[in-house]
């Protein structure tokens, strides 16, 4: 019996081989509808108009409430989760959401939730403020002027913009508009900083703002974003309001004189004391830029001064 | 370097706006784990998902982590990160320790390293330390004692010594030869 039953299998085995064998003849398994339908299909996408870009919180791998709680740890903040959800709710939103259920034919459209406008400001008002009292305890020797073009520049919606994307805003944040523009990313960095400072204190909230925008103070060059327009007599009026002695202005060196690559050395100085000097194509010029550099030391904002600290506490409540 | 880097994104090793000055925060915001129930491909990356994703969401709160199955296709890590930068990963076959340390290596970086060409290995925002160059800079301070026209500093610069220069040379050297010819018969003389 096993006999016949080893001799049944050899005889299926033959049969399958032979199968397999007669099948394969001159077929290398390449398929050759591939190529062609690739080639269609990218032919039909070049045609297509821009595509507009996809919304993150559109996609299935999508879930808002972990997002919210992801945000508050990754910056380890503590944010009240209430009014972090508030702070991202731009009030296009709301609207949006109402005229979607009047078209469905809702008659009294009713959405629930509150919107940021209020933060908005409050926040607004807070980040200027402590902008402001950073940079004067950071900076103490500049002039009024000087904070006010820093604050400006850490305050215009470029760099609120920026520090906002920055933290990951960009994908949580509802409003009506796709994609997100620069002022939403604006409103909702400083409506982040109203609702942090209702969650914990302003004291908190002025940490928030130190490390996620003033730091982008860190790689600029300060003089470029404020300088003094008459530099020479700034420096005057600060050395004689301090020394009570009038500044000099002597030429220290010059060289290609009436030609177009004419160079002066201007140094001034105080009571026959080097302050400092600075190069120019013109005399008036070099003056100047002498005036800037040694301003720009006694302010701090100079590129050899010692770097701005981004470790201050700051008391903004008292 | 082959020509298909020509068309690869480009440019200086940047830190992110404001990262290492401030807090601490994990660049990686959010990480999707796609793979397939069933195929035996996606093996390493199950028994991850089994024994080590719990903790690594744990270690890792800031990070949203979706797992995602999807049915025969390969699996793939896919990154997003707060700059808008993505990274992403097929890790068909790849073991548990691969899978684990991919993942590690997803959640320190920025952005997907191998895929920007550097155009220089350094980066400055302030590249002279000194200034600029000026035709003052590293001349001798005596210079400015000097006044102009110098006949010593004006005058031609000269390699070889002249013809005359020469001549003055060969003469002096004849008058000392002479000279020490008739010192020496006086000097016989006294002996």
């Amino acid at each position: 019996m096993n006999g016949l039953q080893l001799y049944l299998q050899s005889l299926l085995n033959i049969k399958h081989i032979y199968n397999v064998l007669t099948a394969n003849v001159g077929y290398r398994y390449i398929k050759r509808w591939v190529s062609p339908t690739q080639k269609e299909i990218t032919r039909r996408k070049r045609r297509l108009p821009a595509q507009p870009e996809s919304k993150r919180s559109n996609f299935i791998e999508w879930n808002r409430n972990s997002e919210i709680y992801a945000f508050n740890t990754r910056l380890s903040e503590k944010f009240d989760t209430e009014k972090l959800n508030q702070a991202f709710t731009h009030k296009s939103y709301i609207l949006d959401e109402l005229k979607k259920q009047q078209e469905m034919g809702i008659e009294e459209p009713k959405f629930d939730i509150s919107h940021n406008e209020e933060y908005i400001e409050k926040g607004r008002e807070i980040t200027s403020e402590i902008v402001k009292k950073y940079l004067k305890k950071s900076l103490p020797r500049l002039p009024e002027v000087g904070i006010t073009a820093l604050h400006d520049y850490l305050m215009s919606e470029q760099m609120l913009a920026t520090a906002s994307s920055h933290i990951g805003t960009k994908d949580i944040i509802l409003t009506s508009e796709h994609p997100v523009s620069q002022q939403t990313l604006a409103q909702t960095f400083v409506a982040l900083v109203g609702a942090l400072a209702e969650s914990v204190n302003v004291d908190h909230a002025s940490a928030f703002v130190r490390d996620f925008l003033i730091v982008g103070l860190a790689n600029k060059d300060l003089t470029e974003i404020w300088c003094p327009t008459k530099p020479f007599e700034l420096l005057n009026d600060v050395i004689s309001a301090e020394r009570k002695i009038s500044i000099e202005a002597r030429l220290i060196g010059q060289a290609g004189k009436n030609t177009i690559l004419s160079v002066y050395h201007v140094g001034i100085y105080a009571n026959k004391e080097y302050l400092g000097s600075g190069f120019g194509e013109t005399i008036a010029e070099a003056k100047d830029v002498a005036a800037i550099n040694i301003l720009a030391q006694i302010y701090g904002l100079h590129h050899t001064s010692q770097p701005l600290r981004f470790n201050e506490e700051l008391n903004v409540s008292a | 370097m082959s020509n298909k880097h020509l068309f690869q994104k480009f440019g200086f090793l940047r830190a992110p706006f404001g990262i290492g000055v401030g807090r601490y925060v994990c660049q990686l915001q959010r990480i999707t784990i796609k793979f397939c129930k069933s195929h035996g491909c996606s093996l390493g990356i199950r028994s991850f998902l089994e024994h080590d994703l719990i903790d690594y969401a744990k270690q890792n709160p800031g990070v949203v982590v979706y797992v995602k199955p999807r049915r025969h296709r390969s699996p793939v890590l896919k990154a997003e990160y707060l700059n808008g930068e993505t990274s992403w990963i097929c890790i068909a076959n790849f073991s548990r320790q691969d899978i684990i340390q991919w993942m590690e290596l997803l959640k320190t970086q920025y952005h997907d390293g191998p895929a920007l060409r550097l155009l220089k290995l350094w980066h400055t925002d302030f590249p002279s330390i000194q200034g600029p160059w000026t035709p003052f800079t590293f001349k001798n301070p005596s210079l400015n004692q000097i006044k102009f026209p110098d006949k010593k500093i004006g005058e031609a610069l000269k390699f070889k010594p002249t013809a005359t220069e020469e001549l003055i040379r060969l003469f002096e050297e004849q008058q000392e030869a002479e000279k020490f010819d008739q010192e020496i018969p006086v000097q016989k003389g006294v002996s």
